[in-house]
C-alpha cells in the first residue's frame, strides 16, 4: 500500500460550547483505493469527524487534511477534492432526479455534461429510467439515496465521505449500493463511511475504526480481522475490556 | 457560482406546488381587486351623474334663485377606488349655501351597509394580507428548510462561499416571488384601460407609486422572514414567529397604535364640538331675531308701508349688514373651534401614525392612502376646496337674488309679492348659470412630498432585513 493519503485526521478535538468532549484526539487517515469505515454507536463522533472534514465546523484542537490541503485553512480549496453525501438526503423535492444532479454537479465544477452524461450516472447507481425525470417527491428513502450518490460520484473527487449511507435502506438497495462502492474504489477513490452496521462494515471496509465516546478504540485492517469476531471486539471494545 | 446558485433558487420556487397554488390564488385576489374597483367605480360615477341630473333638474324647475337648494356632489376617482383608505367614511353630498356651515352628508357606507361589510376587498387589502402572507410563506424555512432538508451540508461540501449562497437566496426570491406578482398587476391595470376608467396621466403615475409601494412592503416581508429563518435552526419555530411578526404587523400594531395614541393626546368627541357650534348658532339666531323685531318695530312707528319698494330696498340693505356680521361672527367662531379640535386631533394622528409605523404594513398604507388621496386629511382637503368655492358660489347668488342673506330669503319673497316677482315666475332657471365644482387632485409634488418619507422608511427595511439576513446566514450553523 504505498497510495497517498487522501484523508487524514490528526489528532482531532471537539469540545462543544456546552463542555462535551466529543471527539478526542482522534487520528487516522485513508488512502486512495481504501474504504475507511467508521464503527460506532449514536453519539459516538462520527458525524462531528464528518463535520469537521467539510468546514461545517472548527477543530477544537487537531487538523483535517483533504489532498494534502488543511480544511481550518482553505475549506473552499479543500472542499474540490472531496464529494459529500450527508445523512439526511431529502434533495430538492421540486426538482427531478436528472435536475438535481445537474444542480449539483455544476456546484462541483462539472458544467458541461449533458443529459446523457447524467443518464449513464443515474444509470450506475441503478435507478429505474422511468423515474430519471420524475420529481423527487414521490421517491422513496432507497431511490433519493441513489440520487445522492450519484451525486457524490458525478464529482470526480478524490475522495468521498459518506455519513450513514446505508441507514434505512432495505437489503437489496444495500446490496447495490455496495456494489457502486467497490467499482468506486477500484477507480482509486479515497471512501471514508461512518455507520452503526457491524456487519456492513466487516463486508465493505478494507479498514475499520472503532469509535465510543468521541475516542477511535482501534483500527483493524481487513487482514486482521480475517481472524477475529468483529461483533465481540466491537462491544469488548466499547465497554472497555480491551485496552485501547 | 453565483449565476448556478440563483438559477437553481428561482427554479425551486417557480417549480413548486405550493408556488403554483400560492400564485394563483395572489393572481385570482389582485384582479378580483382590480376588477370590484373597476366595478364599484363605474357604479358609484353612475350615481355621482344621476344625483347631478337631478340636482340640475330641481334647479331647473325652480323659478326664483331664492328658492333653489343646490347640492355639490363629491366625484368618485378611479384611485379611491383602488386604495379606498377613508374613502367610504367621507360624505359625499354637500348642500350649498351662501353661508353658514357646510357638511358632507351622506357617505357610501351610510347610504349602503352592506358595501361596509365587503370593505376589504381593494388593491391595499391584497398588499398589506395577500402579499405578506406570500411573502413569508416562501420565506419563513429559506434557509432552514434546505437544513432539515440536507441540502444545506450538501451545498456547502462543494466550493461555495456563505455570501454566494444568502445573496443567490434573497435575490432568488425577490425575483421568483416579486416578478410574477407584477403580472396580474399589469393585467389590472390593462383591465382599467379596457373598462375605460378615465385615468389622467397623474393617476398612472400614482397607481405606479402604489404598486412600488407594496412591492416594497411585500420586499421587507421576504427579506425579514428569510433572516429569521437565517437565525433560527428549526423552520417550524421560524413559521411561528414569521407568523407572530405577521399578525402583529397586520392586525394588532395598526389597531394597538390607535387605542395607544387616543390614550396619549386626547381629542374632544365631534359631538362635543357640534354642541359647542349648535348652541353659539341657536344664540345667534335669538339675538338676529330681536334685532329684526327692533327693526321693525321701529319702522312700523314710522307707519311706512310694506310693500313699498323703499321699504323693501332697506330690508334687504338691513339684512344684508345683519347677515355679513353673524356670518363673519359665526365663521370666525366655528373655524376656531375647528381648528383647535383639528389640532389636537392631529397631533392624535401623529401620535396614533407614528407608533403604528413600527409595522411595515403600517407603513406601506399610509404611503399608498397619502399617494392616493385617500388619507385621513382627505376630508379635510376636500372642505377647503369646497370652501374656496362657496365664495364663487355666493358671489353668483348675489348677482341672482341681489341678497347673501340665507336665513330670510323666505321672508323677504313673502312681504315683496310685487310685479317684478310675477314677471320672474315665467322664467325657468338655467342651473348650468351656477359655477361648476371641480376638486383638483393633489399634484405630483405634493403626492411625492406627502408619501416620500414612508417610502423612504419601506426602502430603509428592505435594506436592513437583507443586511440582517446576510450577516445572520454569515453567522448560520450549517450542519
Ligand atoms: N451542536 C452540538 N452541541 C453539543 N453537542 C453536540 C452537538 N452536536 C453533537 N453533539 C454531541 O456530540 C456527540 C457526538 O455526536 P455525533 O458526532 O453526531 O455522533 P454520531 O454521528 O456518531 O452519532 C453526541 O453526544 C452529541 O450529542
Ligand atoms: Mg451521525
Amino acid at each position: 500500500m504505498d497510495q497517498p493519503n487522501i484523508l487524514e485526521a490528526q489528532k482531532l478535538t471537539k469540545v462543544y460550547e456546552d463542555g462535551l468532549c466529543a471527539l478526542d484526539h482522534v487520528s487516522f487517515s485513508v488512502k486512495a483505493g481504501e474504504i475507511f469505515c467508521l464503527l460506532g454507536d449514536n453519539g459516538a463522533g462520527k458525524t462531528t469527524t464528518i463535520n469537521l472534514f467539510l468546514g461545517f465546523l472548527n477543530p477544537t484542537e487537531g487538523i483535517p487534511f483533504i489532498n494534502g490541503i488543511d480544511v481550518t485553512k482553505d475549506p473552499l480549496a479543500a472542499k474540490q477534492h472531496v464529494a459529500y453525501l450527508s445523512d439526511v438526503v431529502m434533495l430538492y423535492p421540486n426538482f427531478t432526479a436528472r435536475q438535481n444532479l445537474d444542480f449539483f454537479a455544476r456546484l462541483g465544477g462539472k458544467n458541461n455534461l449533458k443529459r446523457e452524461d447524467y443518464y449513464n450516472v443515474l444509470r450506475q447507481v441503478g435507478l429505474q429510467e422511468k423515474a430519471f425525470e420524475q420529481r423527487l417527491k414521490g421517491f422513496s428513502k432507497g431511490m433519493r439515496q441513489k440520487v445522492g450518490l450519484a451525486i457524490t460520484i458525478v464529482k470526480e473527487a478524490p475522495a468521498i465521505i459518506l455519513d450513514e449511507p446505508t441507514s434505512g435502506l432495505d437489503p437489496k438497495a444495500a446490496n447495490e449500493f455496495l456494489a457502486i462502492l467497490h467499482k468506486l474504489r477500484a477507480q482509486g477513490r479515497a471512501i471514508l463511511i461512518s455507520t452503526h452496521d457491524i456487519f456492513r462494515a466487516k463486508e465493505i471496509s478494507d479498514t475499520v475504526g472503532i469509535m465510543s465516546e468521541g475516542k477511535l478504540l482501534a483500527v483493524k485492517t481487513k487482514a486482521e480481522l480475517e481472524h477475529e469476531n468483529l461483533e465481540k471486539l466491537y462491544l469488548d471494545y466499547i465497554q472497555g475490556k480491551v485496552a485501547a | 457560482m453565483l449565476k448556478i446558485l440563483l438559477e437553481k433558487e428561482l427554479r425551486d420556487i417557480i417549480y413548486s406546488t405550493k408556488f403554483a397554488i400560492t400564485f394563483a390564488a395572489a393572481a385570482v385576489l389582485v384582479l378580483l381587486s382590480f376588477y370590484v374597483g373597476i366595478r364599484n367605480y363605474q357604479e358609484s360615477i353612475h350615481e355621482y351623474e344621476n344625483a347631478k341630473t337631478t340636482n340640475a333638474a330641481n334647479i331647473a324647475a325652480q323659478t326664483d334663485w331664492r328658492q333653489i337648494q343646490d347640492r355639490v356632489f363629491r366625484k368618485p376617482q378611479p384611485l379611491e377606488i383602488l386604495v379606498n383608505g377613508v374613502t367610504n367614511d367621507v360624505g359625499r353630498t354637500t348642500d350649498m349655501k351662501s353661508s353658514g356651515e357646510l357638511n358632507l352628508i351622506n357617505s357610501r357606507f351610510s347610504a349602503d351597509p352592506l358595501f361596509a361589510v365587503f370593505r376589504f376587498l381593494d388593491l391595499n387589502f391584497v398588499f398589506v394580507i395577500v402579499f405578506s402572507l406570500f411573502a413569508i410563506l416562501f420565506g419563513y424555512d429559506a434557509i432552514n428548510g434546505e437544513k432539515e432538508a440536507g441540502t444545506l451540508k450538501l451545498v456547502f461540501s462543494n466550493r461555495v462561499s456563505r455570501a454566494s449562497f444568502i445573496l443567490s437566496k434573497l435575490l432568488g426570491s425577490v425575483l421568483a416571488l416579486g416578478v410574477p406578482l407584477l403580472v396580474p398587476l399589469l393585467i389590472g391595470c390593462l383591465m382599467l384601460l379596457g373598462f375605460g376608467i378615465p385615468m389622467s396621466g397623474l393617476e398612472w403615475v400614482r397607481l405606479g407609486m402604489v404598486i412600488v409601494a407594496g412591492l416594497l412592503c411585500f420586499g421587507v416581508f421576504l427579506t425579514l422572514s428569510i433572516m429569521i429563518s437565517a437565525m433560527v435552526a428549526r423552520s417550524s419555530v421560524s413559521f411561528l414567529l414569521s407568523l407572530v411578526v405577521w399578525i402583529f404587523s397586520v392586525l394588532i400594531i395598526p389597531k394597538g397604535s390607535v387605542l395607544l395614541a387616543s390614550q396619549i393626546a386626547s381629542v374632544p368627541s365631534i359631538d362635543a364640538v357640534e354642541t359647542q357650534k349648535r348652541k353659539f348658532s341657536a344664540d345667534q339666531r335669538q339675538k338676529w331675531l330681536e334685532v329684526t323685531q327692533q327693526w321693525f318695530s321701529s319702522r312700523m312707528k314710522s307707519s311706512a308701508s310694506f310693500s313699498d319698494s323703499g321699504f323693501v330696498n332697506s330690508m334687504a340693505a338691513f339684512q344684508d349688514s345683519m347677515q355679513k356680521v353673524s356670518e363673519d361672527a359665526r365663521a370666525e367662531f366655528y373655524s376656531r373651534l375647528d381648528e383647535d379640535w383639528r389640532n389636537k386631533k392631529d397631533w392624535q394622528e401623529r401620535w396614533a401614525f407614528g407608533i403604528s409605523r413600527v409595522s411595515p404594513t403600517a407603513i406601506f398604507q399610509i404611503a399608498a392612502m397619502n399617494i392616493a388621496g385617500t388619507d385621513v386629511g382627505m376630508k379635510f382637503r376636500y372642505m377647503q376646496q369646497l370652501s374656496r368655492y362657496r365664495e364663487a358660489f355666493a358671489e353668483t347668488m348675489r348677482k341672482k337674488t341681489g341678497s347673501s342673506a340665507d336665513y330670510f330669503r323666505i321672508v323677504i319673497r313673502r312681504f315683496s309679492g310685487g310685479q317684478n316677482d310675477q314677471e320672474e315666475k315665467q322664467k325657468q332657471l338655467n342651473p348650468s348659470e351656477i359655477p361648476e365644482f371641480v376638486e383638483q387632485p393633489r399634484g405630483l409634488g405634493d403626492t411625492i412630498a406627502a408619501s416620500l418619507f414612508d417610502m423612504g422608511l419601506l426602502v430603509i427595511l428592505n435594506a436592513v432585513f437583507f443586511g440582517g439576513a446576510f450577516a445572520a446566514f454569515l453567522k448560520f450553523d450549517l450542519r
